[in-house]
């Protein structure tokens, strides 16, 4: 059955999906009550930036004589976003369509989705931890979740202002929330020393004697994740939210170096629910070190037969001219949505998820 | 046995994980970011029936283990397990009640399904897309649950309770698909 079509024939479901609009509308306020612009940032564009861990969507643009030019769906708004910054708009953020190509069939992914990007200058990621917390809250405390017209769908999960359940769990939003690094999670959950495991060959050791299968051609940052993936991550946001932050270095090239211990990066993830709802990144200033990173995720692109393409060199152009300092965060407003109406599937919170069309 | 990799995943499928038998429940690829994929798994110890989730590295090696598929009758259910011959062997041989799950709704005594043997153990059995099921009781001059579209619930054959459209009656058969559980069309 087509979502429209349950719909009809079971209209209690409707409060799970309208739930939407209002999130949306408070997120809107929010940042209008902080000074923020927002922007329209293109979804059809020429050069994406250069990003080998994603796959995206080419299309053909025809000019009037009909010649082709390869095109894009924008992967996020973040360059667009960046240029603007540089050209001196100040704080601001976009709540768009992104595209993600090969990303269906998963209970997280829909390969469009809806996200909210916002920057703000002069912060750091520190900053963005606390307007996290501050935007969720924002959402609890000001959107009625309306408990009787809800309950046939399980939803109206704010029991308060501070408190969430989802999926069986109570979250427990009050602030300060959860602020643990990269490198106390792994001694933590899986007992490992990050600072010992950040050689090849300790980290394979490492690996072996955890039981994981290693090969040769595994890289180090595939023994990282796969650790992170089994050990860490599960322990992460379950009754309270979890920042996890300054992460190493291999695994956040995009991000600011931290000037006490350049082996790892200003980045953080933030978990809710076991869901992985944003990712931050104080960000990368430099030119010249976003060009060589660049290049080296096309050569990476090339090497895993991905759709490829020129890059977006406007971009470097415009980091050339000066990215004032800065920090922003990308946030999935779907998994948001999922969190607030106790979802287990993003399916269940579009009105036409990628299911319907496969 | 044979070696696989994880490209080669499907759910149901048999394979060792830490030594011991183990059946995909469910997999899906993770993409952490940076290049490299993942697929995580959540595996069913067939000792013990406990479910754990385990993430691989795309492309890790895992060995698959050998199953056969025998046709046997399903006989009656006997505590945890139920009981099954096999039609040509006569043999009998009894299917935790774990490896049938839900399905254990739709079992209807003396037809035949396809039972997984691993070293001569039942393992599971292997679902149809469809299951054909006689409405035993259905309310007849119900008028449905109109809030909810036109639909009322039924009583089949083996006890389960399938939502249905309103013009199906009493001493049908209907077809319903046993992993949703859900109605799919009324049957000949």
């Amino acid at each position: 059955m087509k979502t429209w079509q349950k719909l009809k024939n079971n209209p209690a479901l409707w409060s799970r999906y309208l739930l939407r609009e209002r999130v949306i509308k408070k997120i809107r306020s929010f940042f209008d009550e902080r000074g923020f612009h927002e922007v329209e940032t293109p979804m059809l564009i020429r050069h994406p930036p250069a990003e080998s861990y994603l796959d995206v969507f080419e299309t053909v643009l025809l000019d009037r004589h009909r010649n082709p030019t390869k095109a894009y769906l924008s992967t996020s708004p973040e360059v667009a976003l960046k240029k603007l910054m540089v050209a001196g708009m100040g704080n601001c953020y976009s709540l768009t369509k992104s595209f993600r190509n090969t990303e269906a069939g998963d209970r997280l992914h829909n390969p469009e989705f809806t996200i909210l990007e916002w920057y703000r200058v002069g912060a750091t990621y520190t900053d963005i931890m606390k307007e996290c917390e501050d935007l969720i809250l924002h959402l609890l405390n000001t959107i009625s979740f309306d408990h009787d017209k809800a309950k046939p769908c399980r939803q109206g999960l704010a029991l308060n202002s501070q408190t969430l359940s989802y999926r069986d769990n109570y979250i427990n939003l009050a602030p300060p929330w959860e602020r643990i690094s990269v490198k106390e999670a792994f001694q933590k959950y899986a007992r490992v020393d990050l600072e010992e495991f950040s050689t090849i060959q300790n980290a394979r050791r490492i690996a072996v004697s955890m039981g994981y299968s290693v090969a040769n051609e595994n890289a180090w940052e595939e023994l990282y994740n796969q650790i992170f993936l089994n050990e860490v991550e599960p322990h992460l946001g379950i009754n309270r939210p979890t920042i996890l932050y300054d992460f190493p270095v291999a695994v956040a090239a995009l991000a600011k170096k931290k000037e006490s211990d350049p082996r790892f990066a200003e980045r953080f993830e933030l978990y809710i629910g076991g869901l992985e709802l944003g990712d931050c990144y104080t960000e990368l200033t430099d030119w010249k070190e976003q060009k060589t990173r660049f290049d080296k995720e096309m050569k990476e692109i090339q090497r895993l037969g991905k759709t490829s393409y020129y890059y977006d060199h406007d971009f470097i152009e415009a980091l050339r001219v000066g990215l004032p300092e800065c920090s922003g965060i990308a946030v999935g407003v779907d998994r948001l949505i999922m969190l607030l109406t106790d979802s287990v599937n993003v399916a269940d919170v579009l009105l036409f998820p990628i299911e319907e069309l496969l | 046995m044979s070696t696989i990799s994880t490209a080669d995943f499907s759910k149901g499928m048999f394979i060792v994980f830490k030594n011991e038998p183990h059946q995909i429940v469910e997999f899906q690829h993770v993409n952490p970011g940076k290049g490299s994929a993942f697929v995580r798994t959540r595996l069913k110890a067939l000792k013990t029936g406990k479910v754990q989730e385990f993430t691989y590295k795309a492309g890790d090696s895992v060995e698959e283990l050998p199953i056969e598929t025998h046709e046997m009758q399903y006989l009656y259910p006997d505590g945890d397990s139920f009981m099954f011959m096999d039609n040509f062997t006569y043999d009998q041989v009894g299917v935790p009640e774990n490896f049938i799950g839900d399905f254990t709704k739709y079992l209807k005594a003396s037809d035949t399904y396809q039972v997984l043997l691993h070293e001569g153990e039942a393992v599971g059995i292997r679902f149809p897309k469809k299951v054909r099921l006689k409405v035993t009781e259905a309310d007849e001059g119900s008028r449905g649950n109109t809030v909810s579209g036109a639909t009322k619930t039924v009583v089949v054959e083996t006890g389960a309770k399938v939502t249905v459209p309103l013009f199906i009656k009493e001493g049908e058969t209907i077809a319903v698909d046993p992993e949703t559980g859900s109605y799919v069309e009324r049957a000949q």
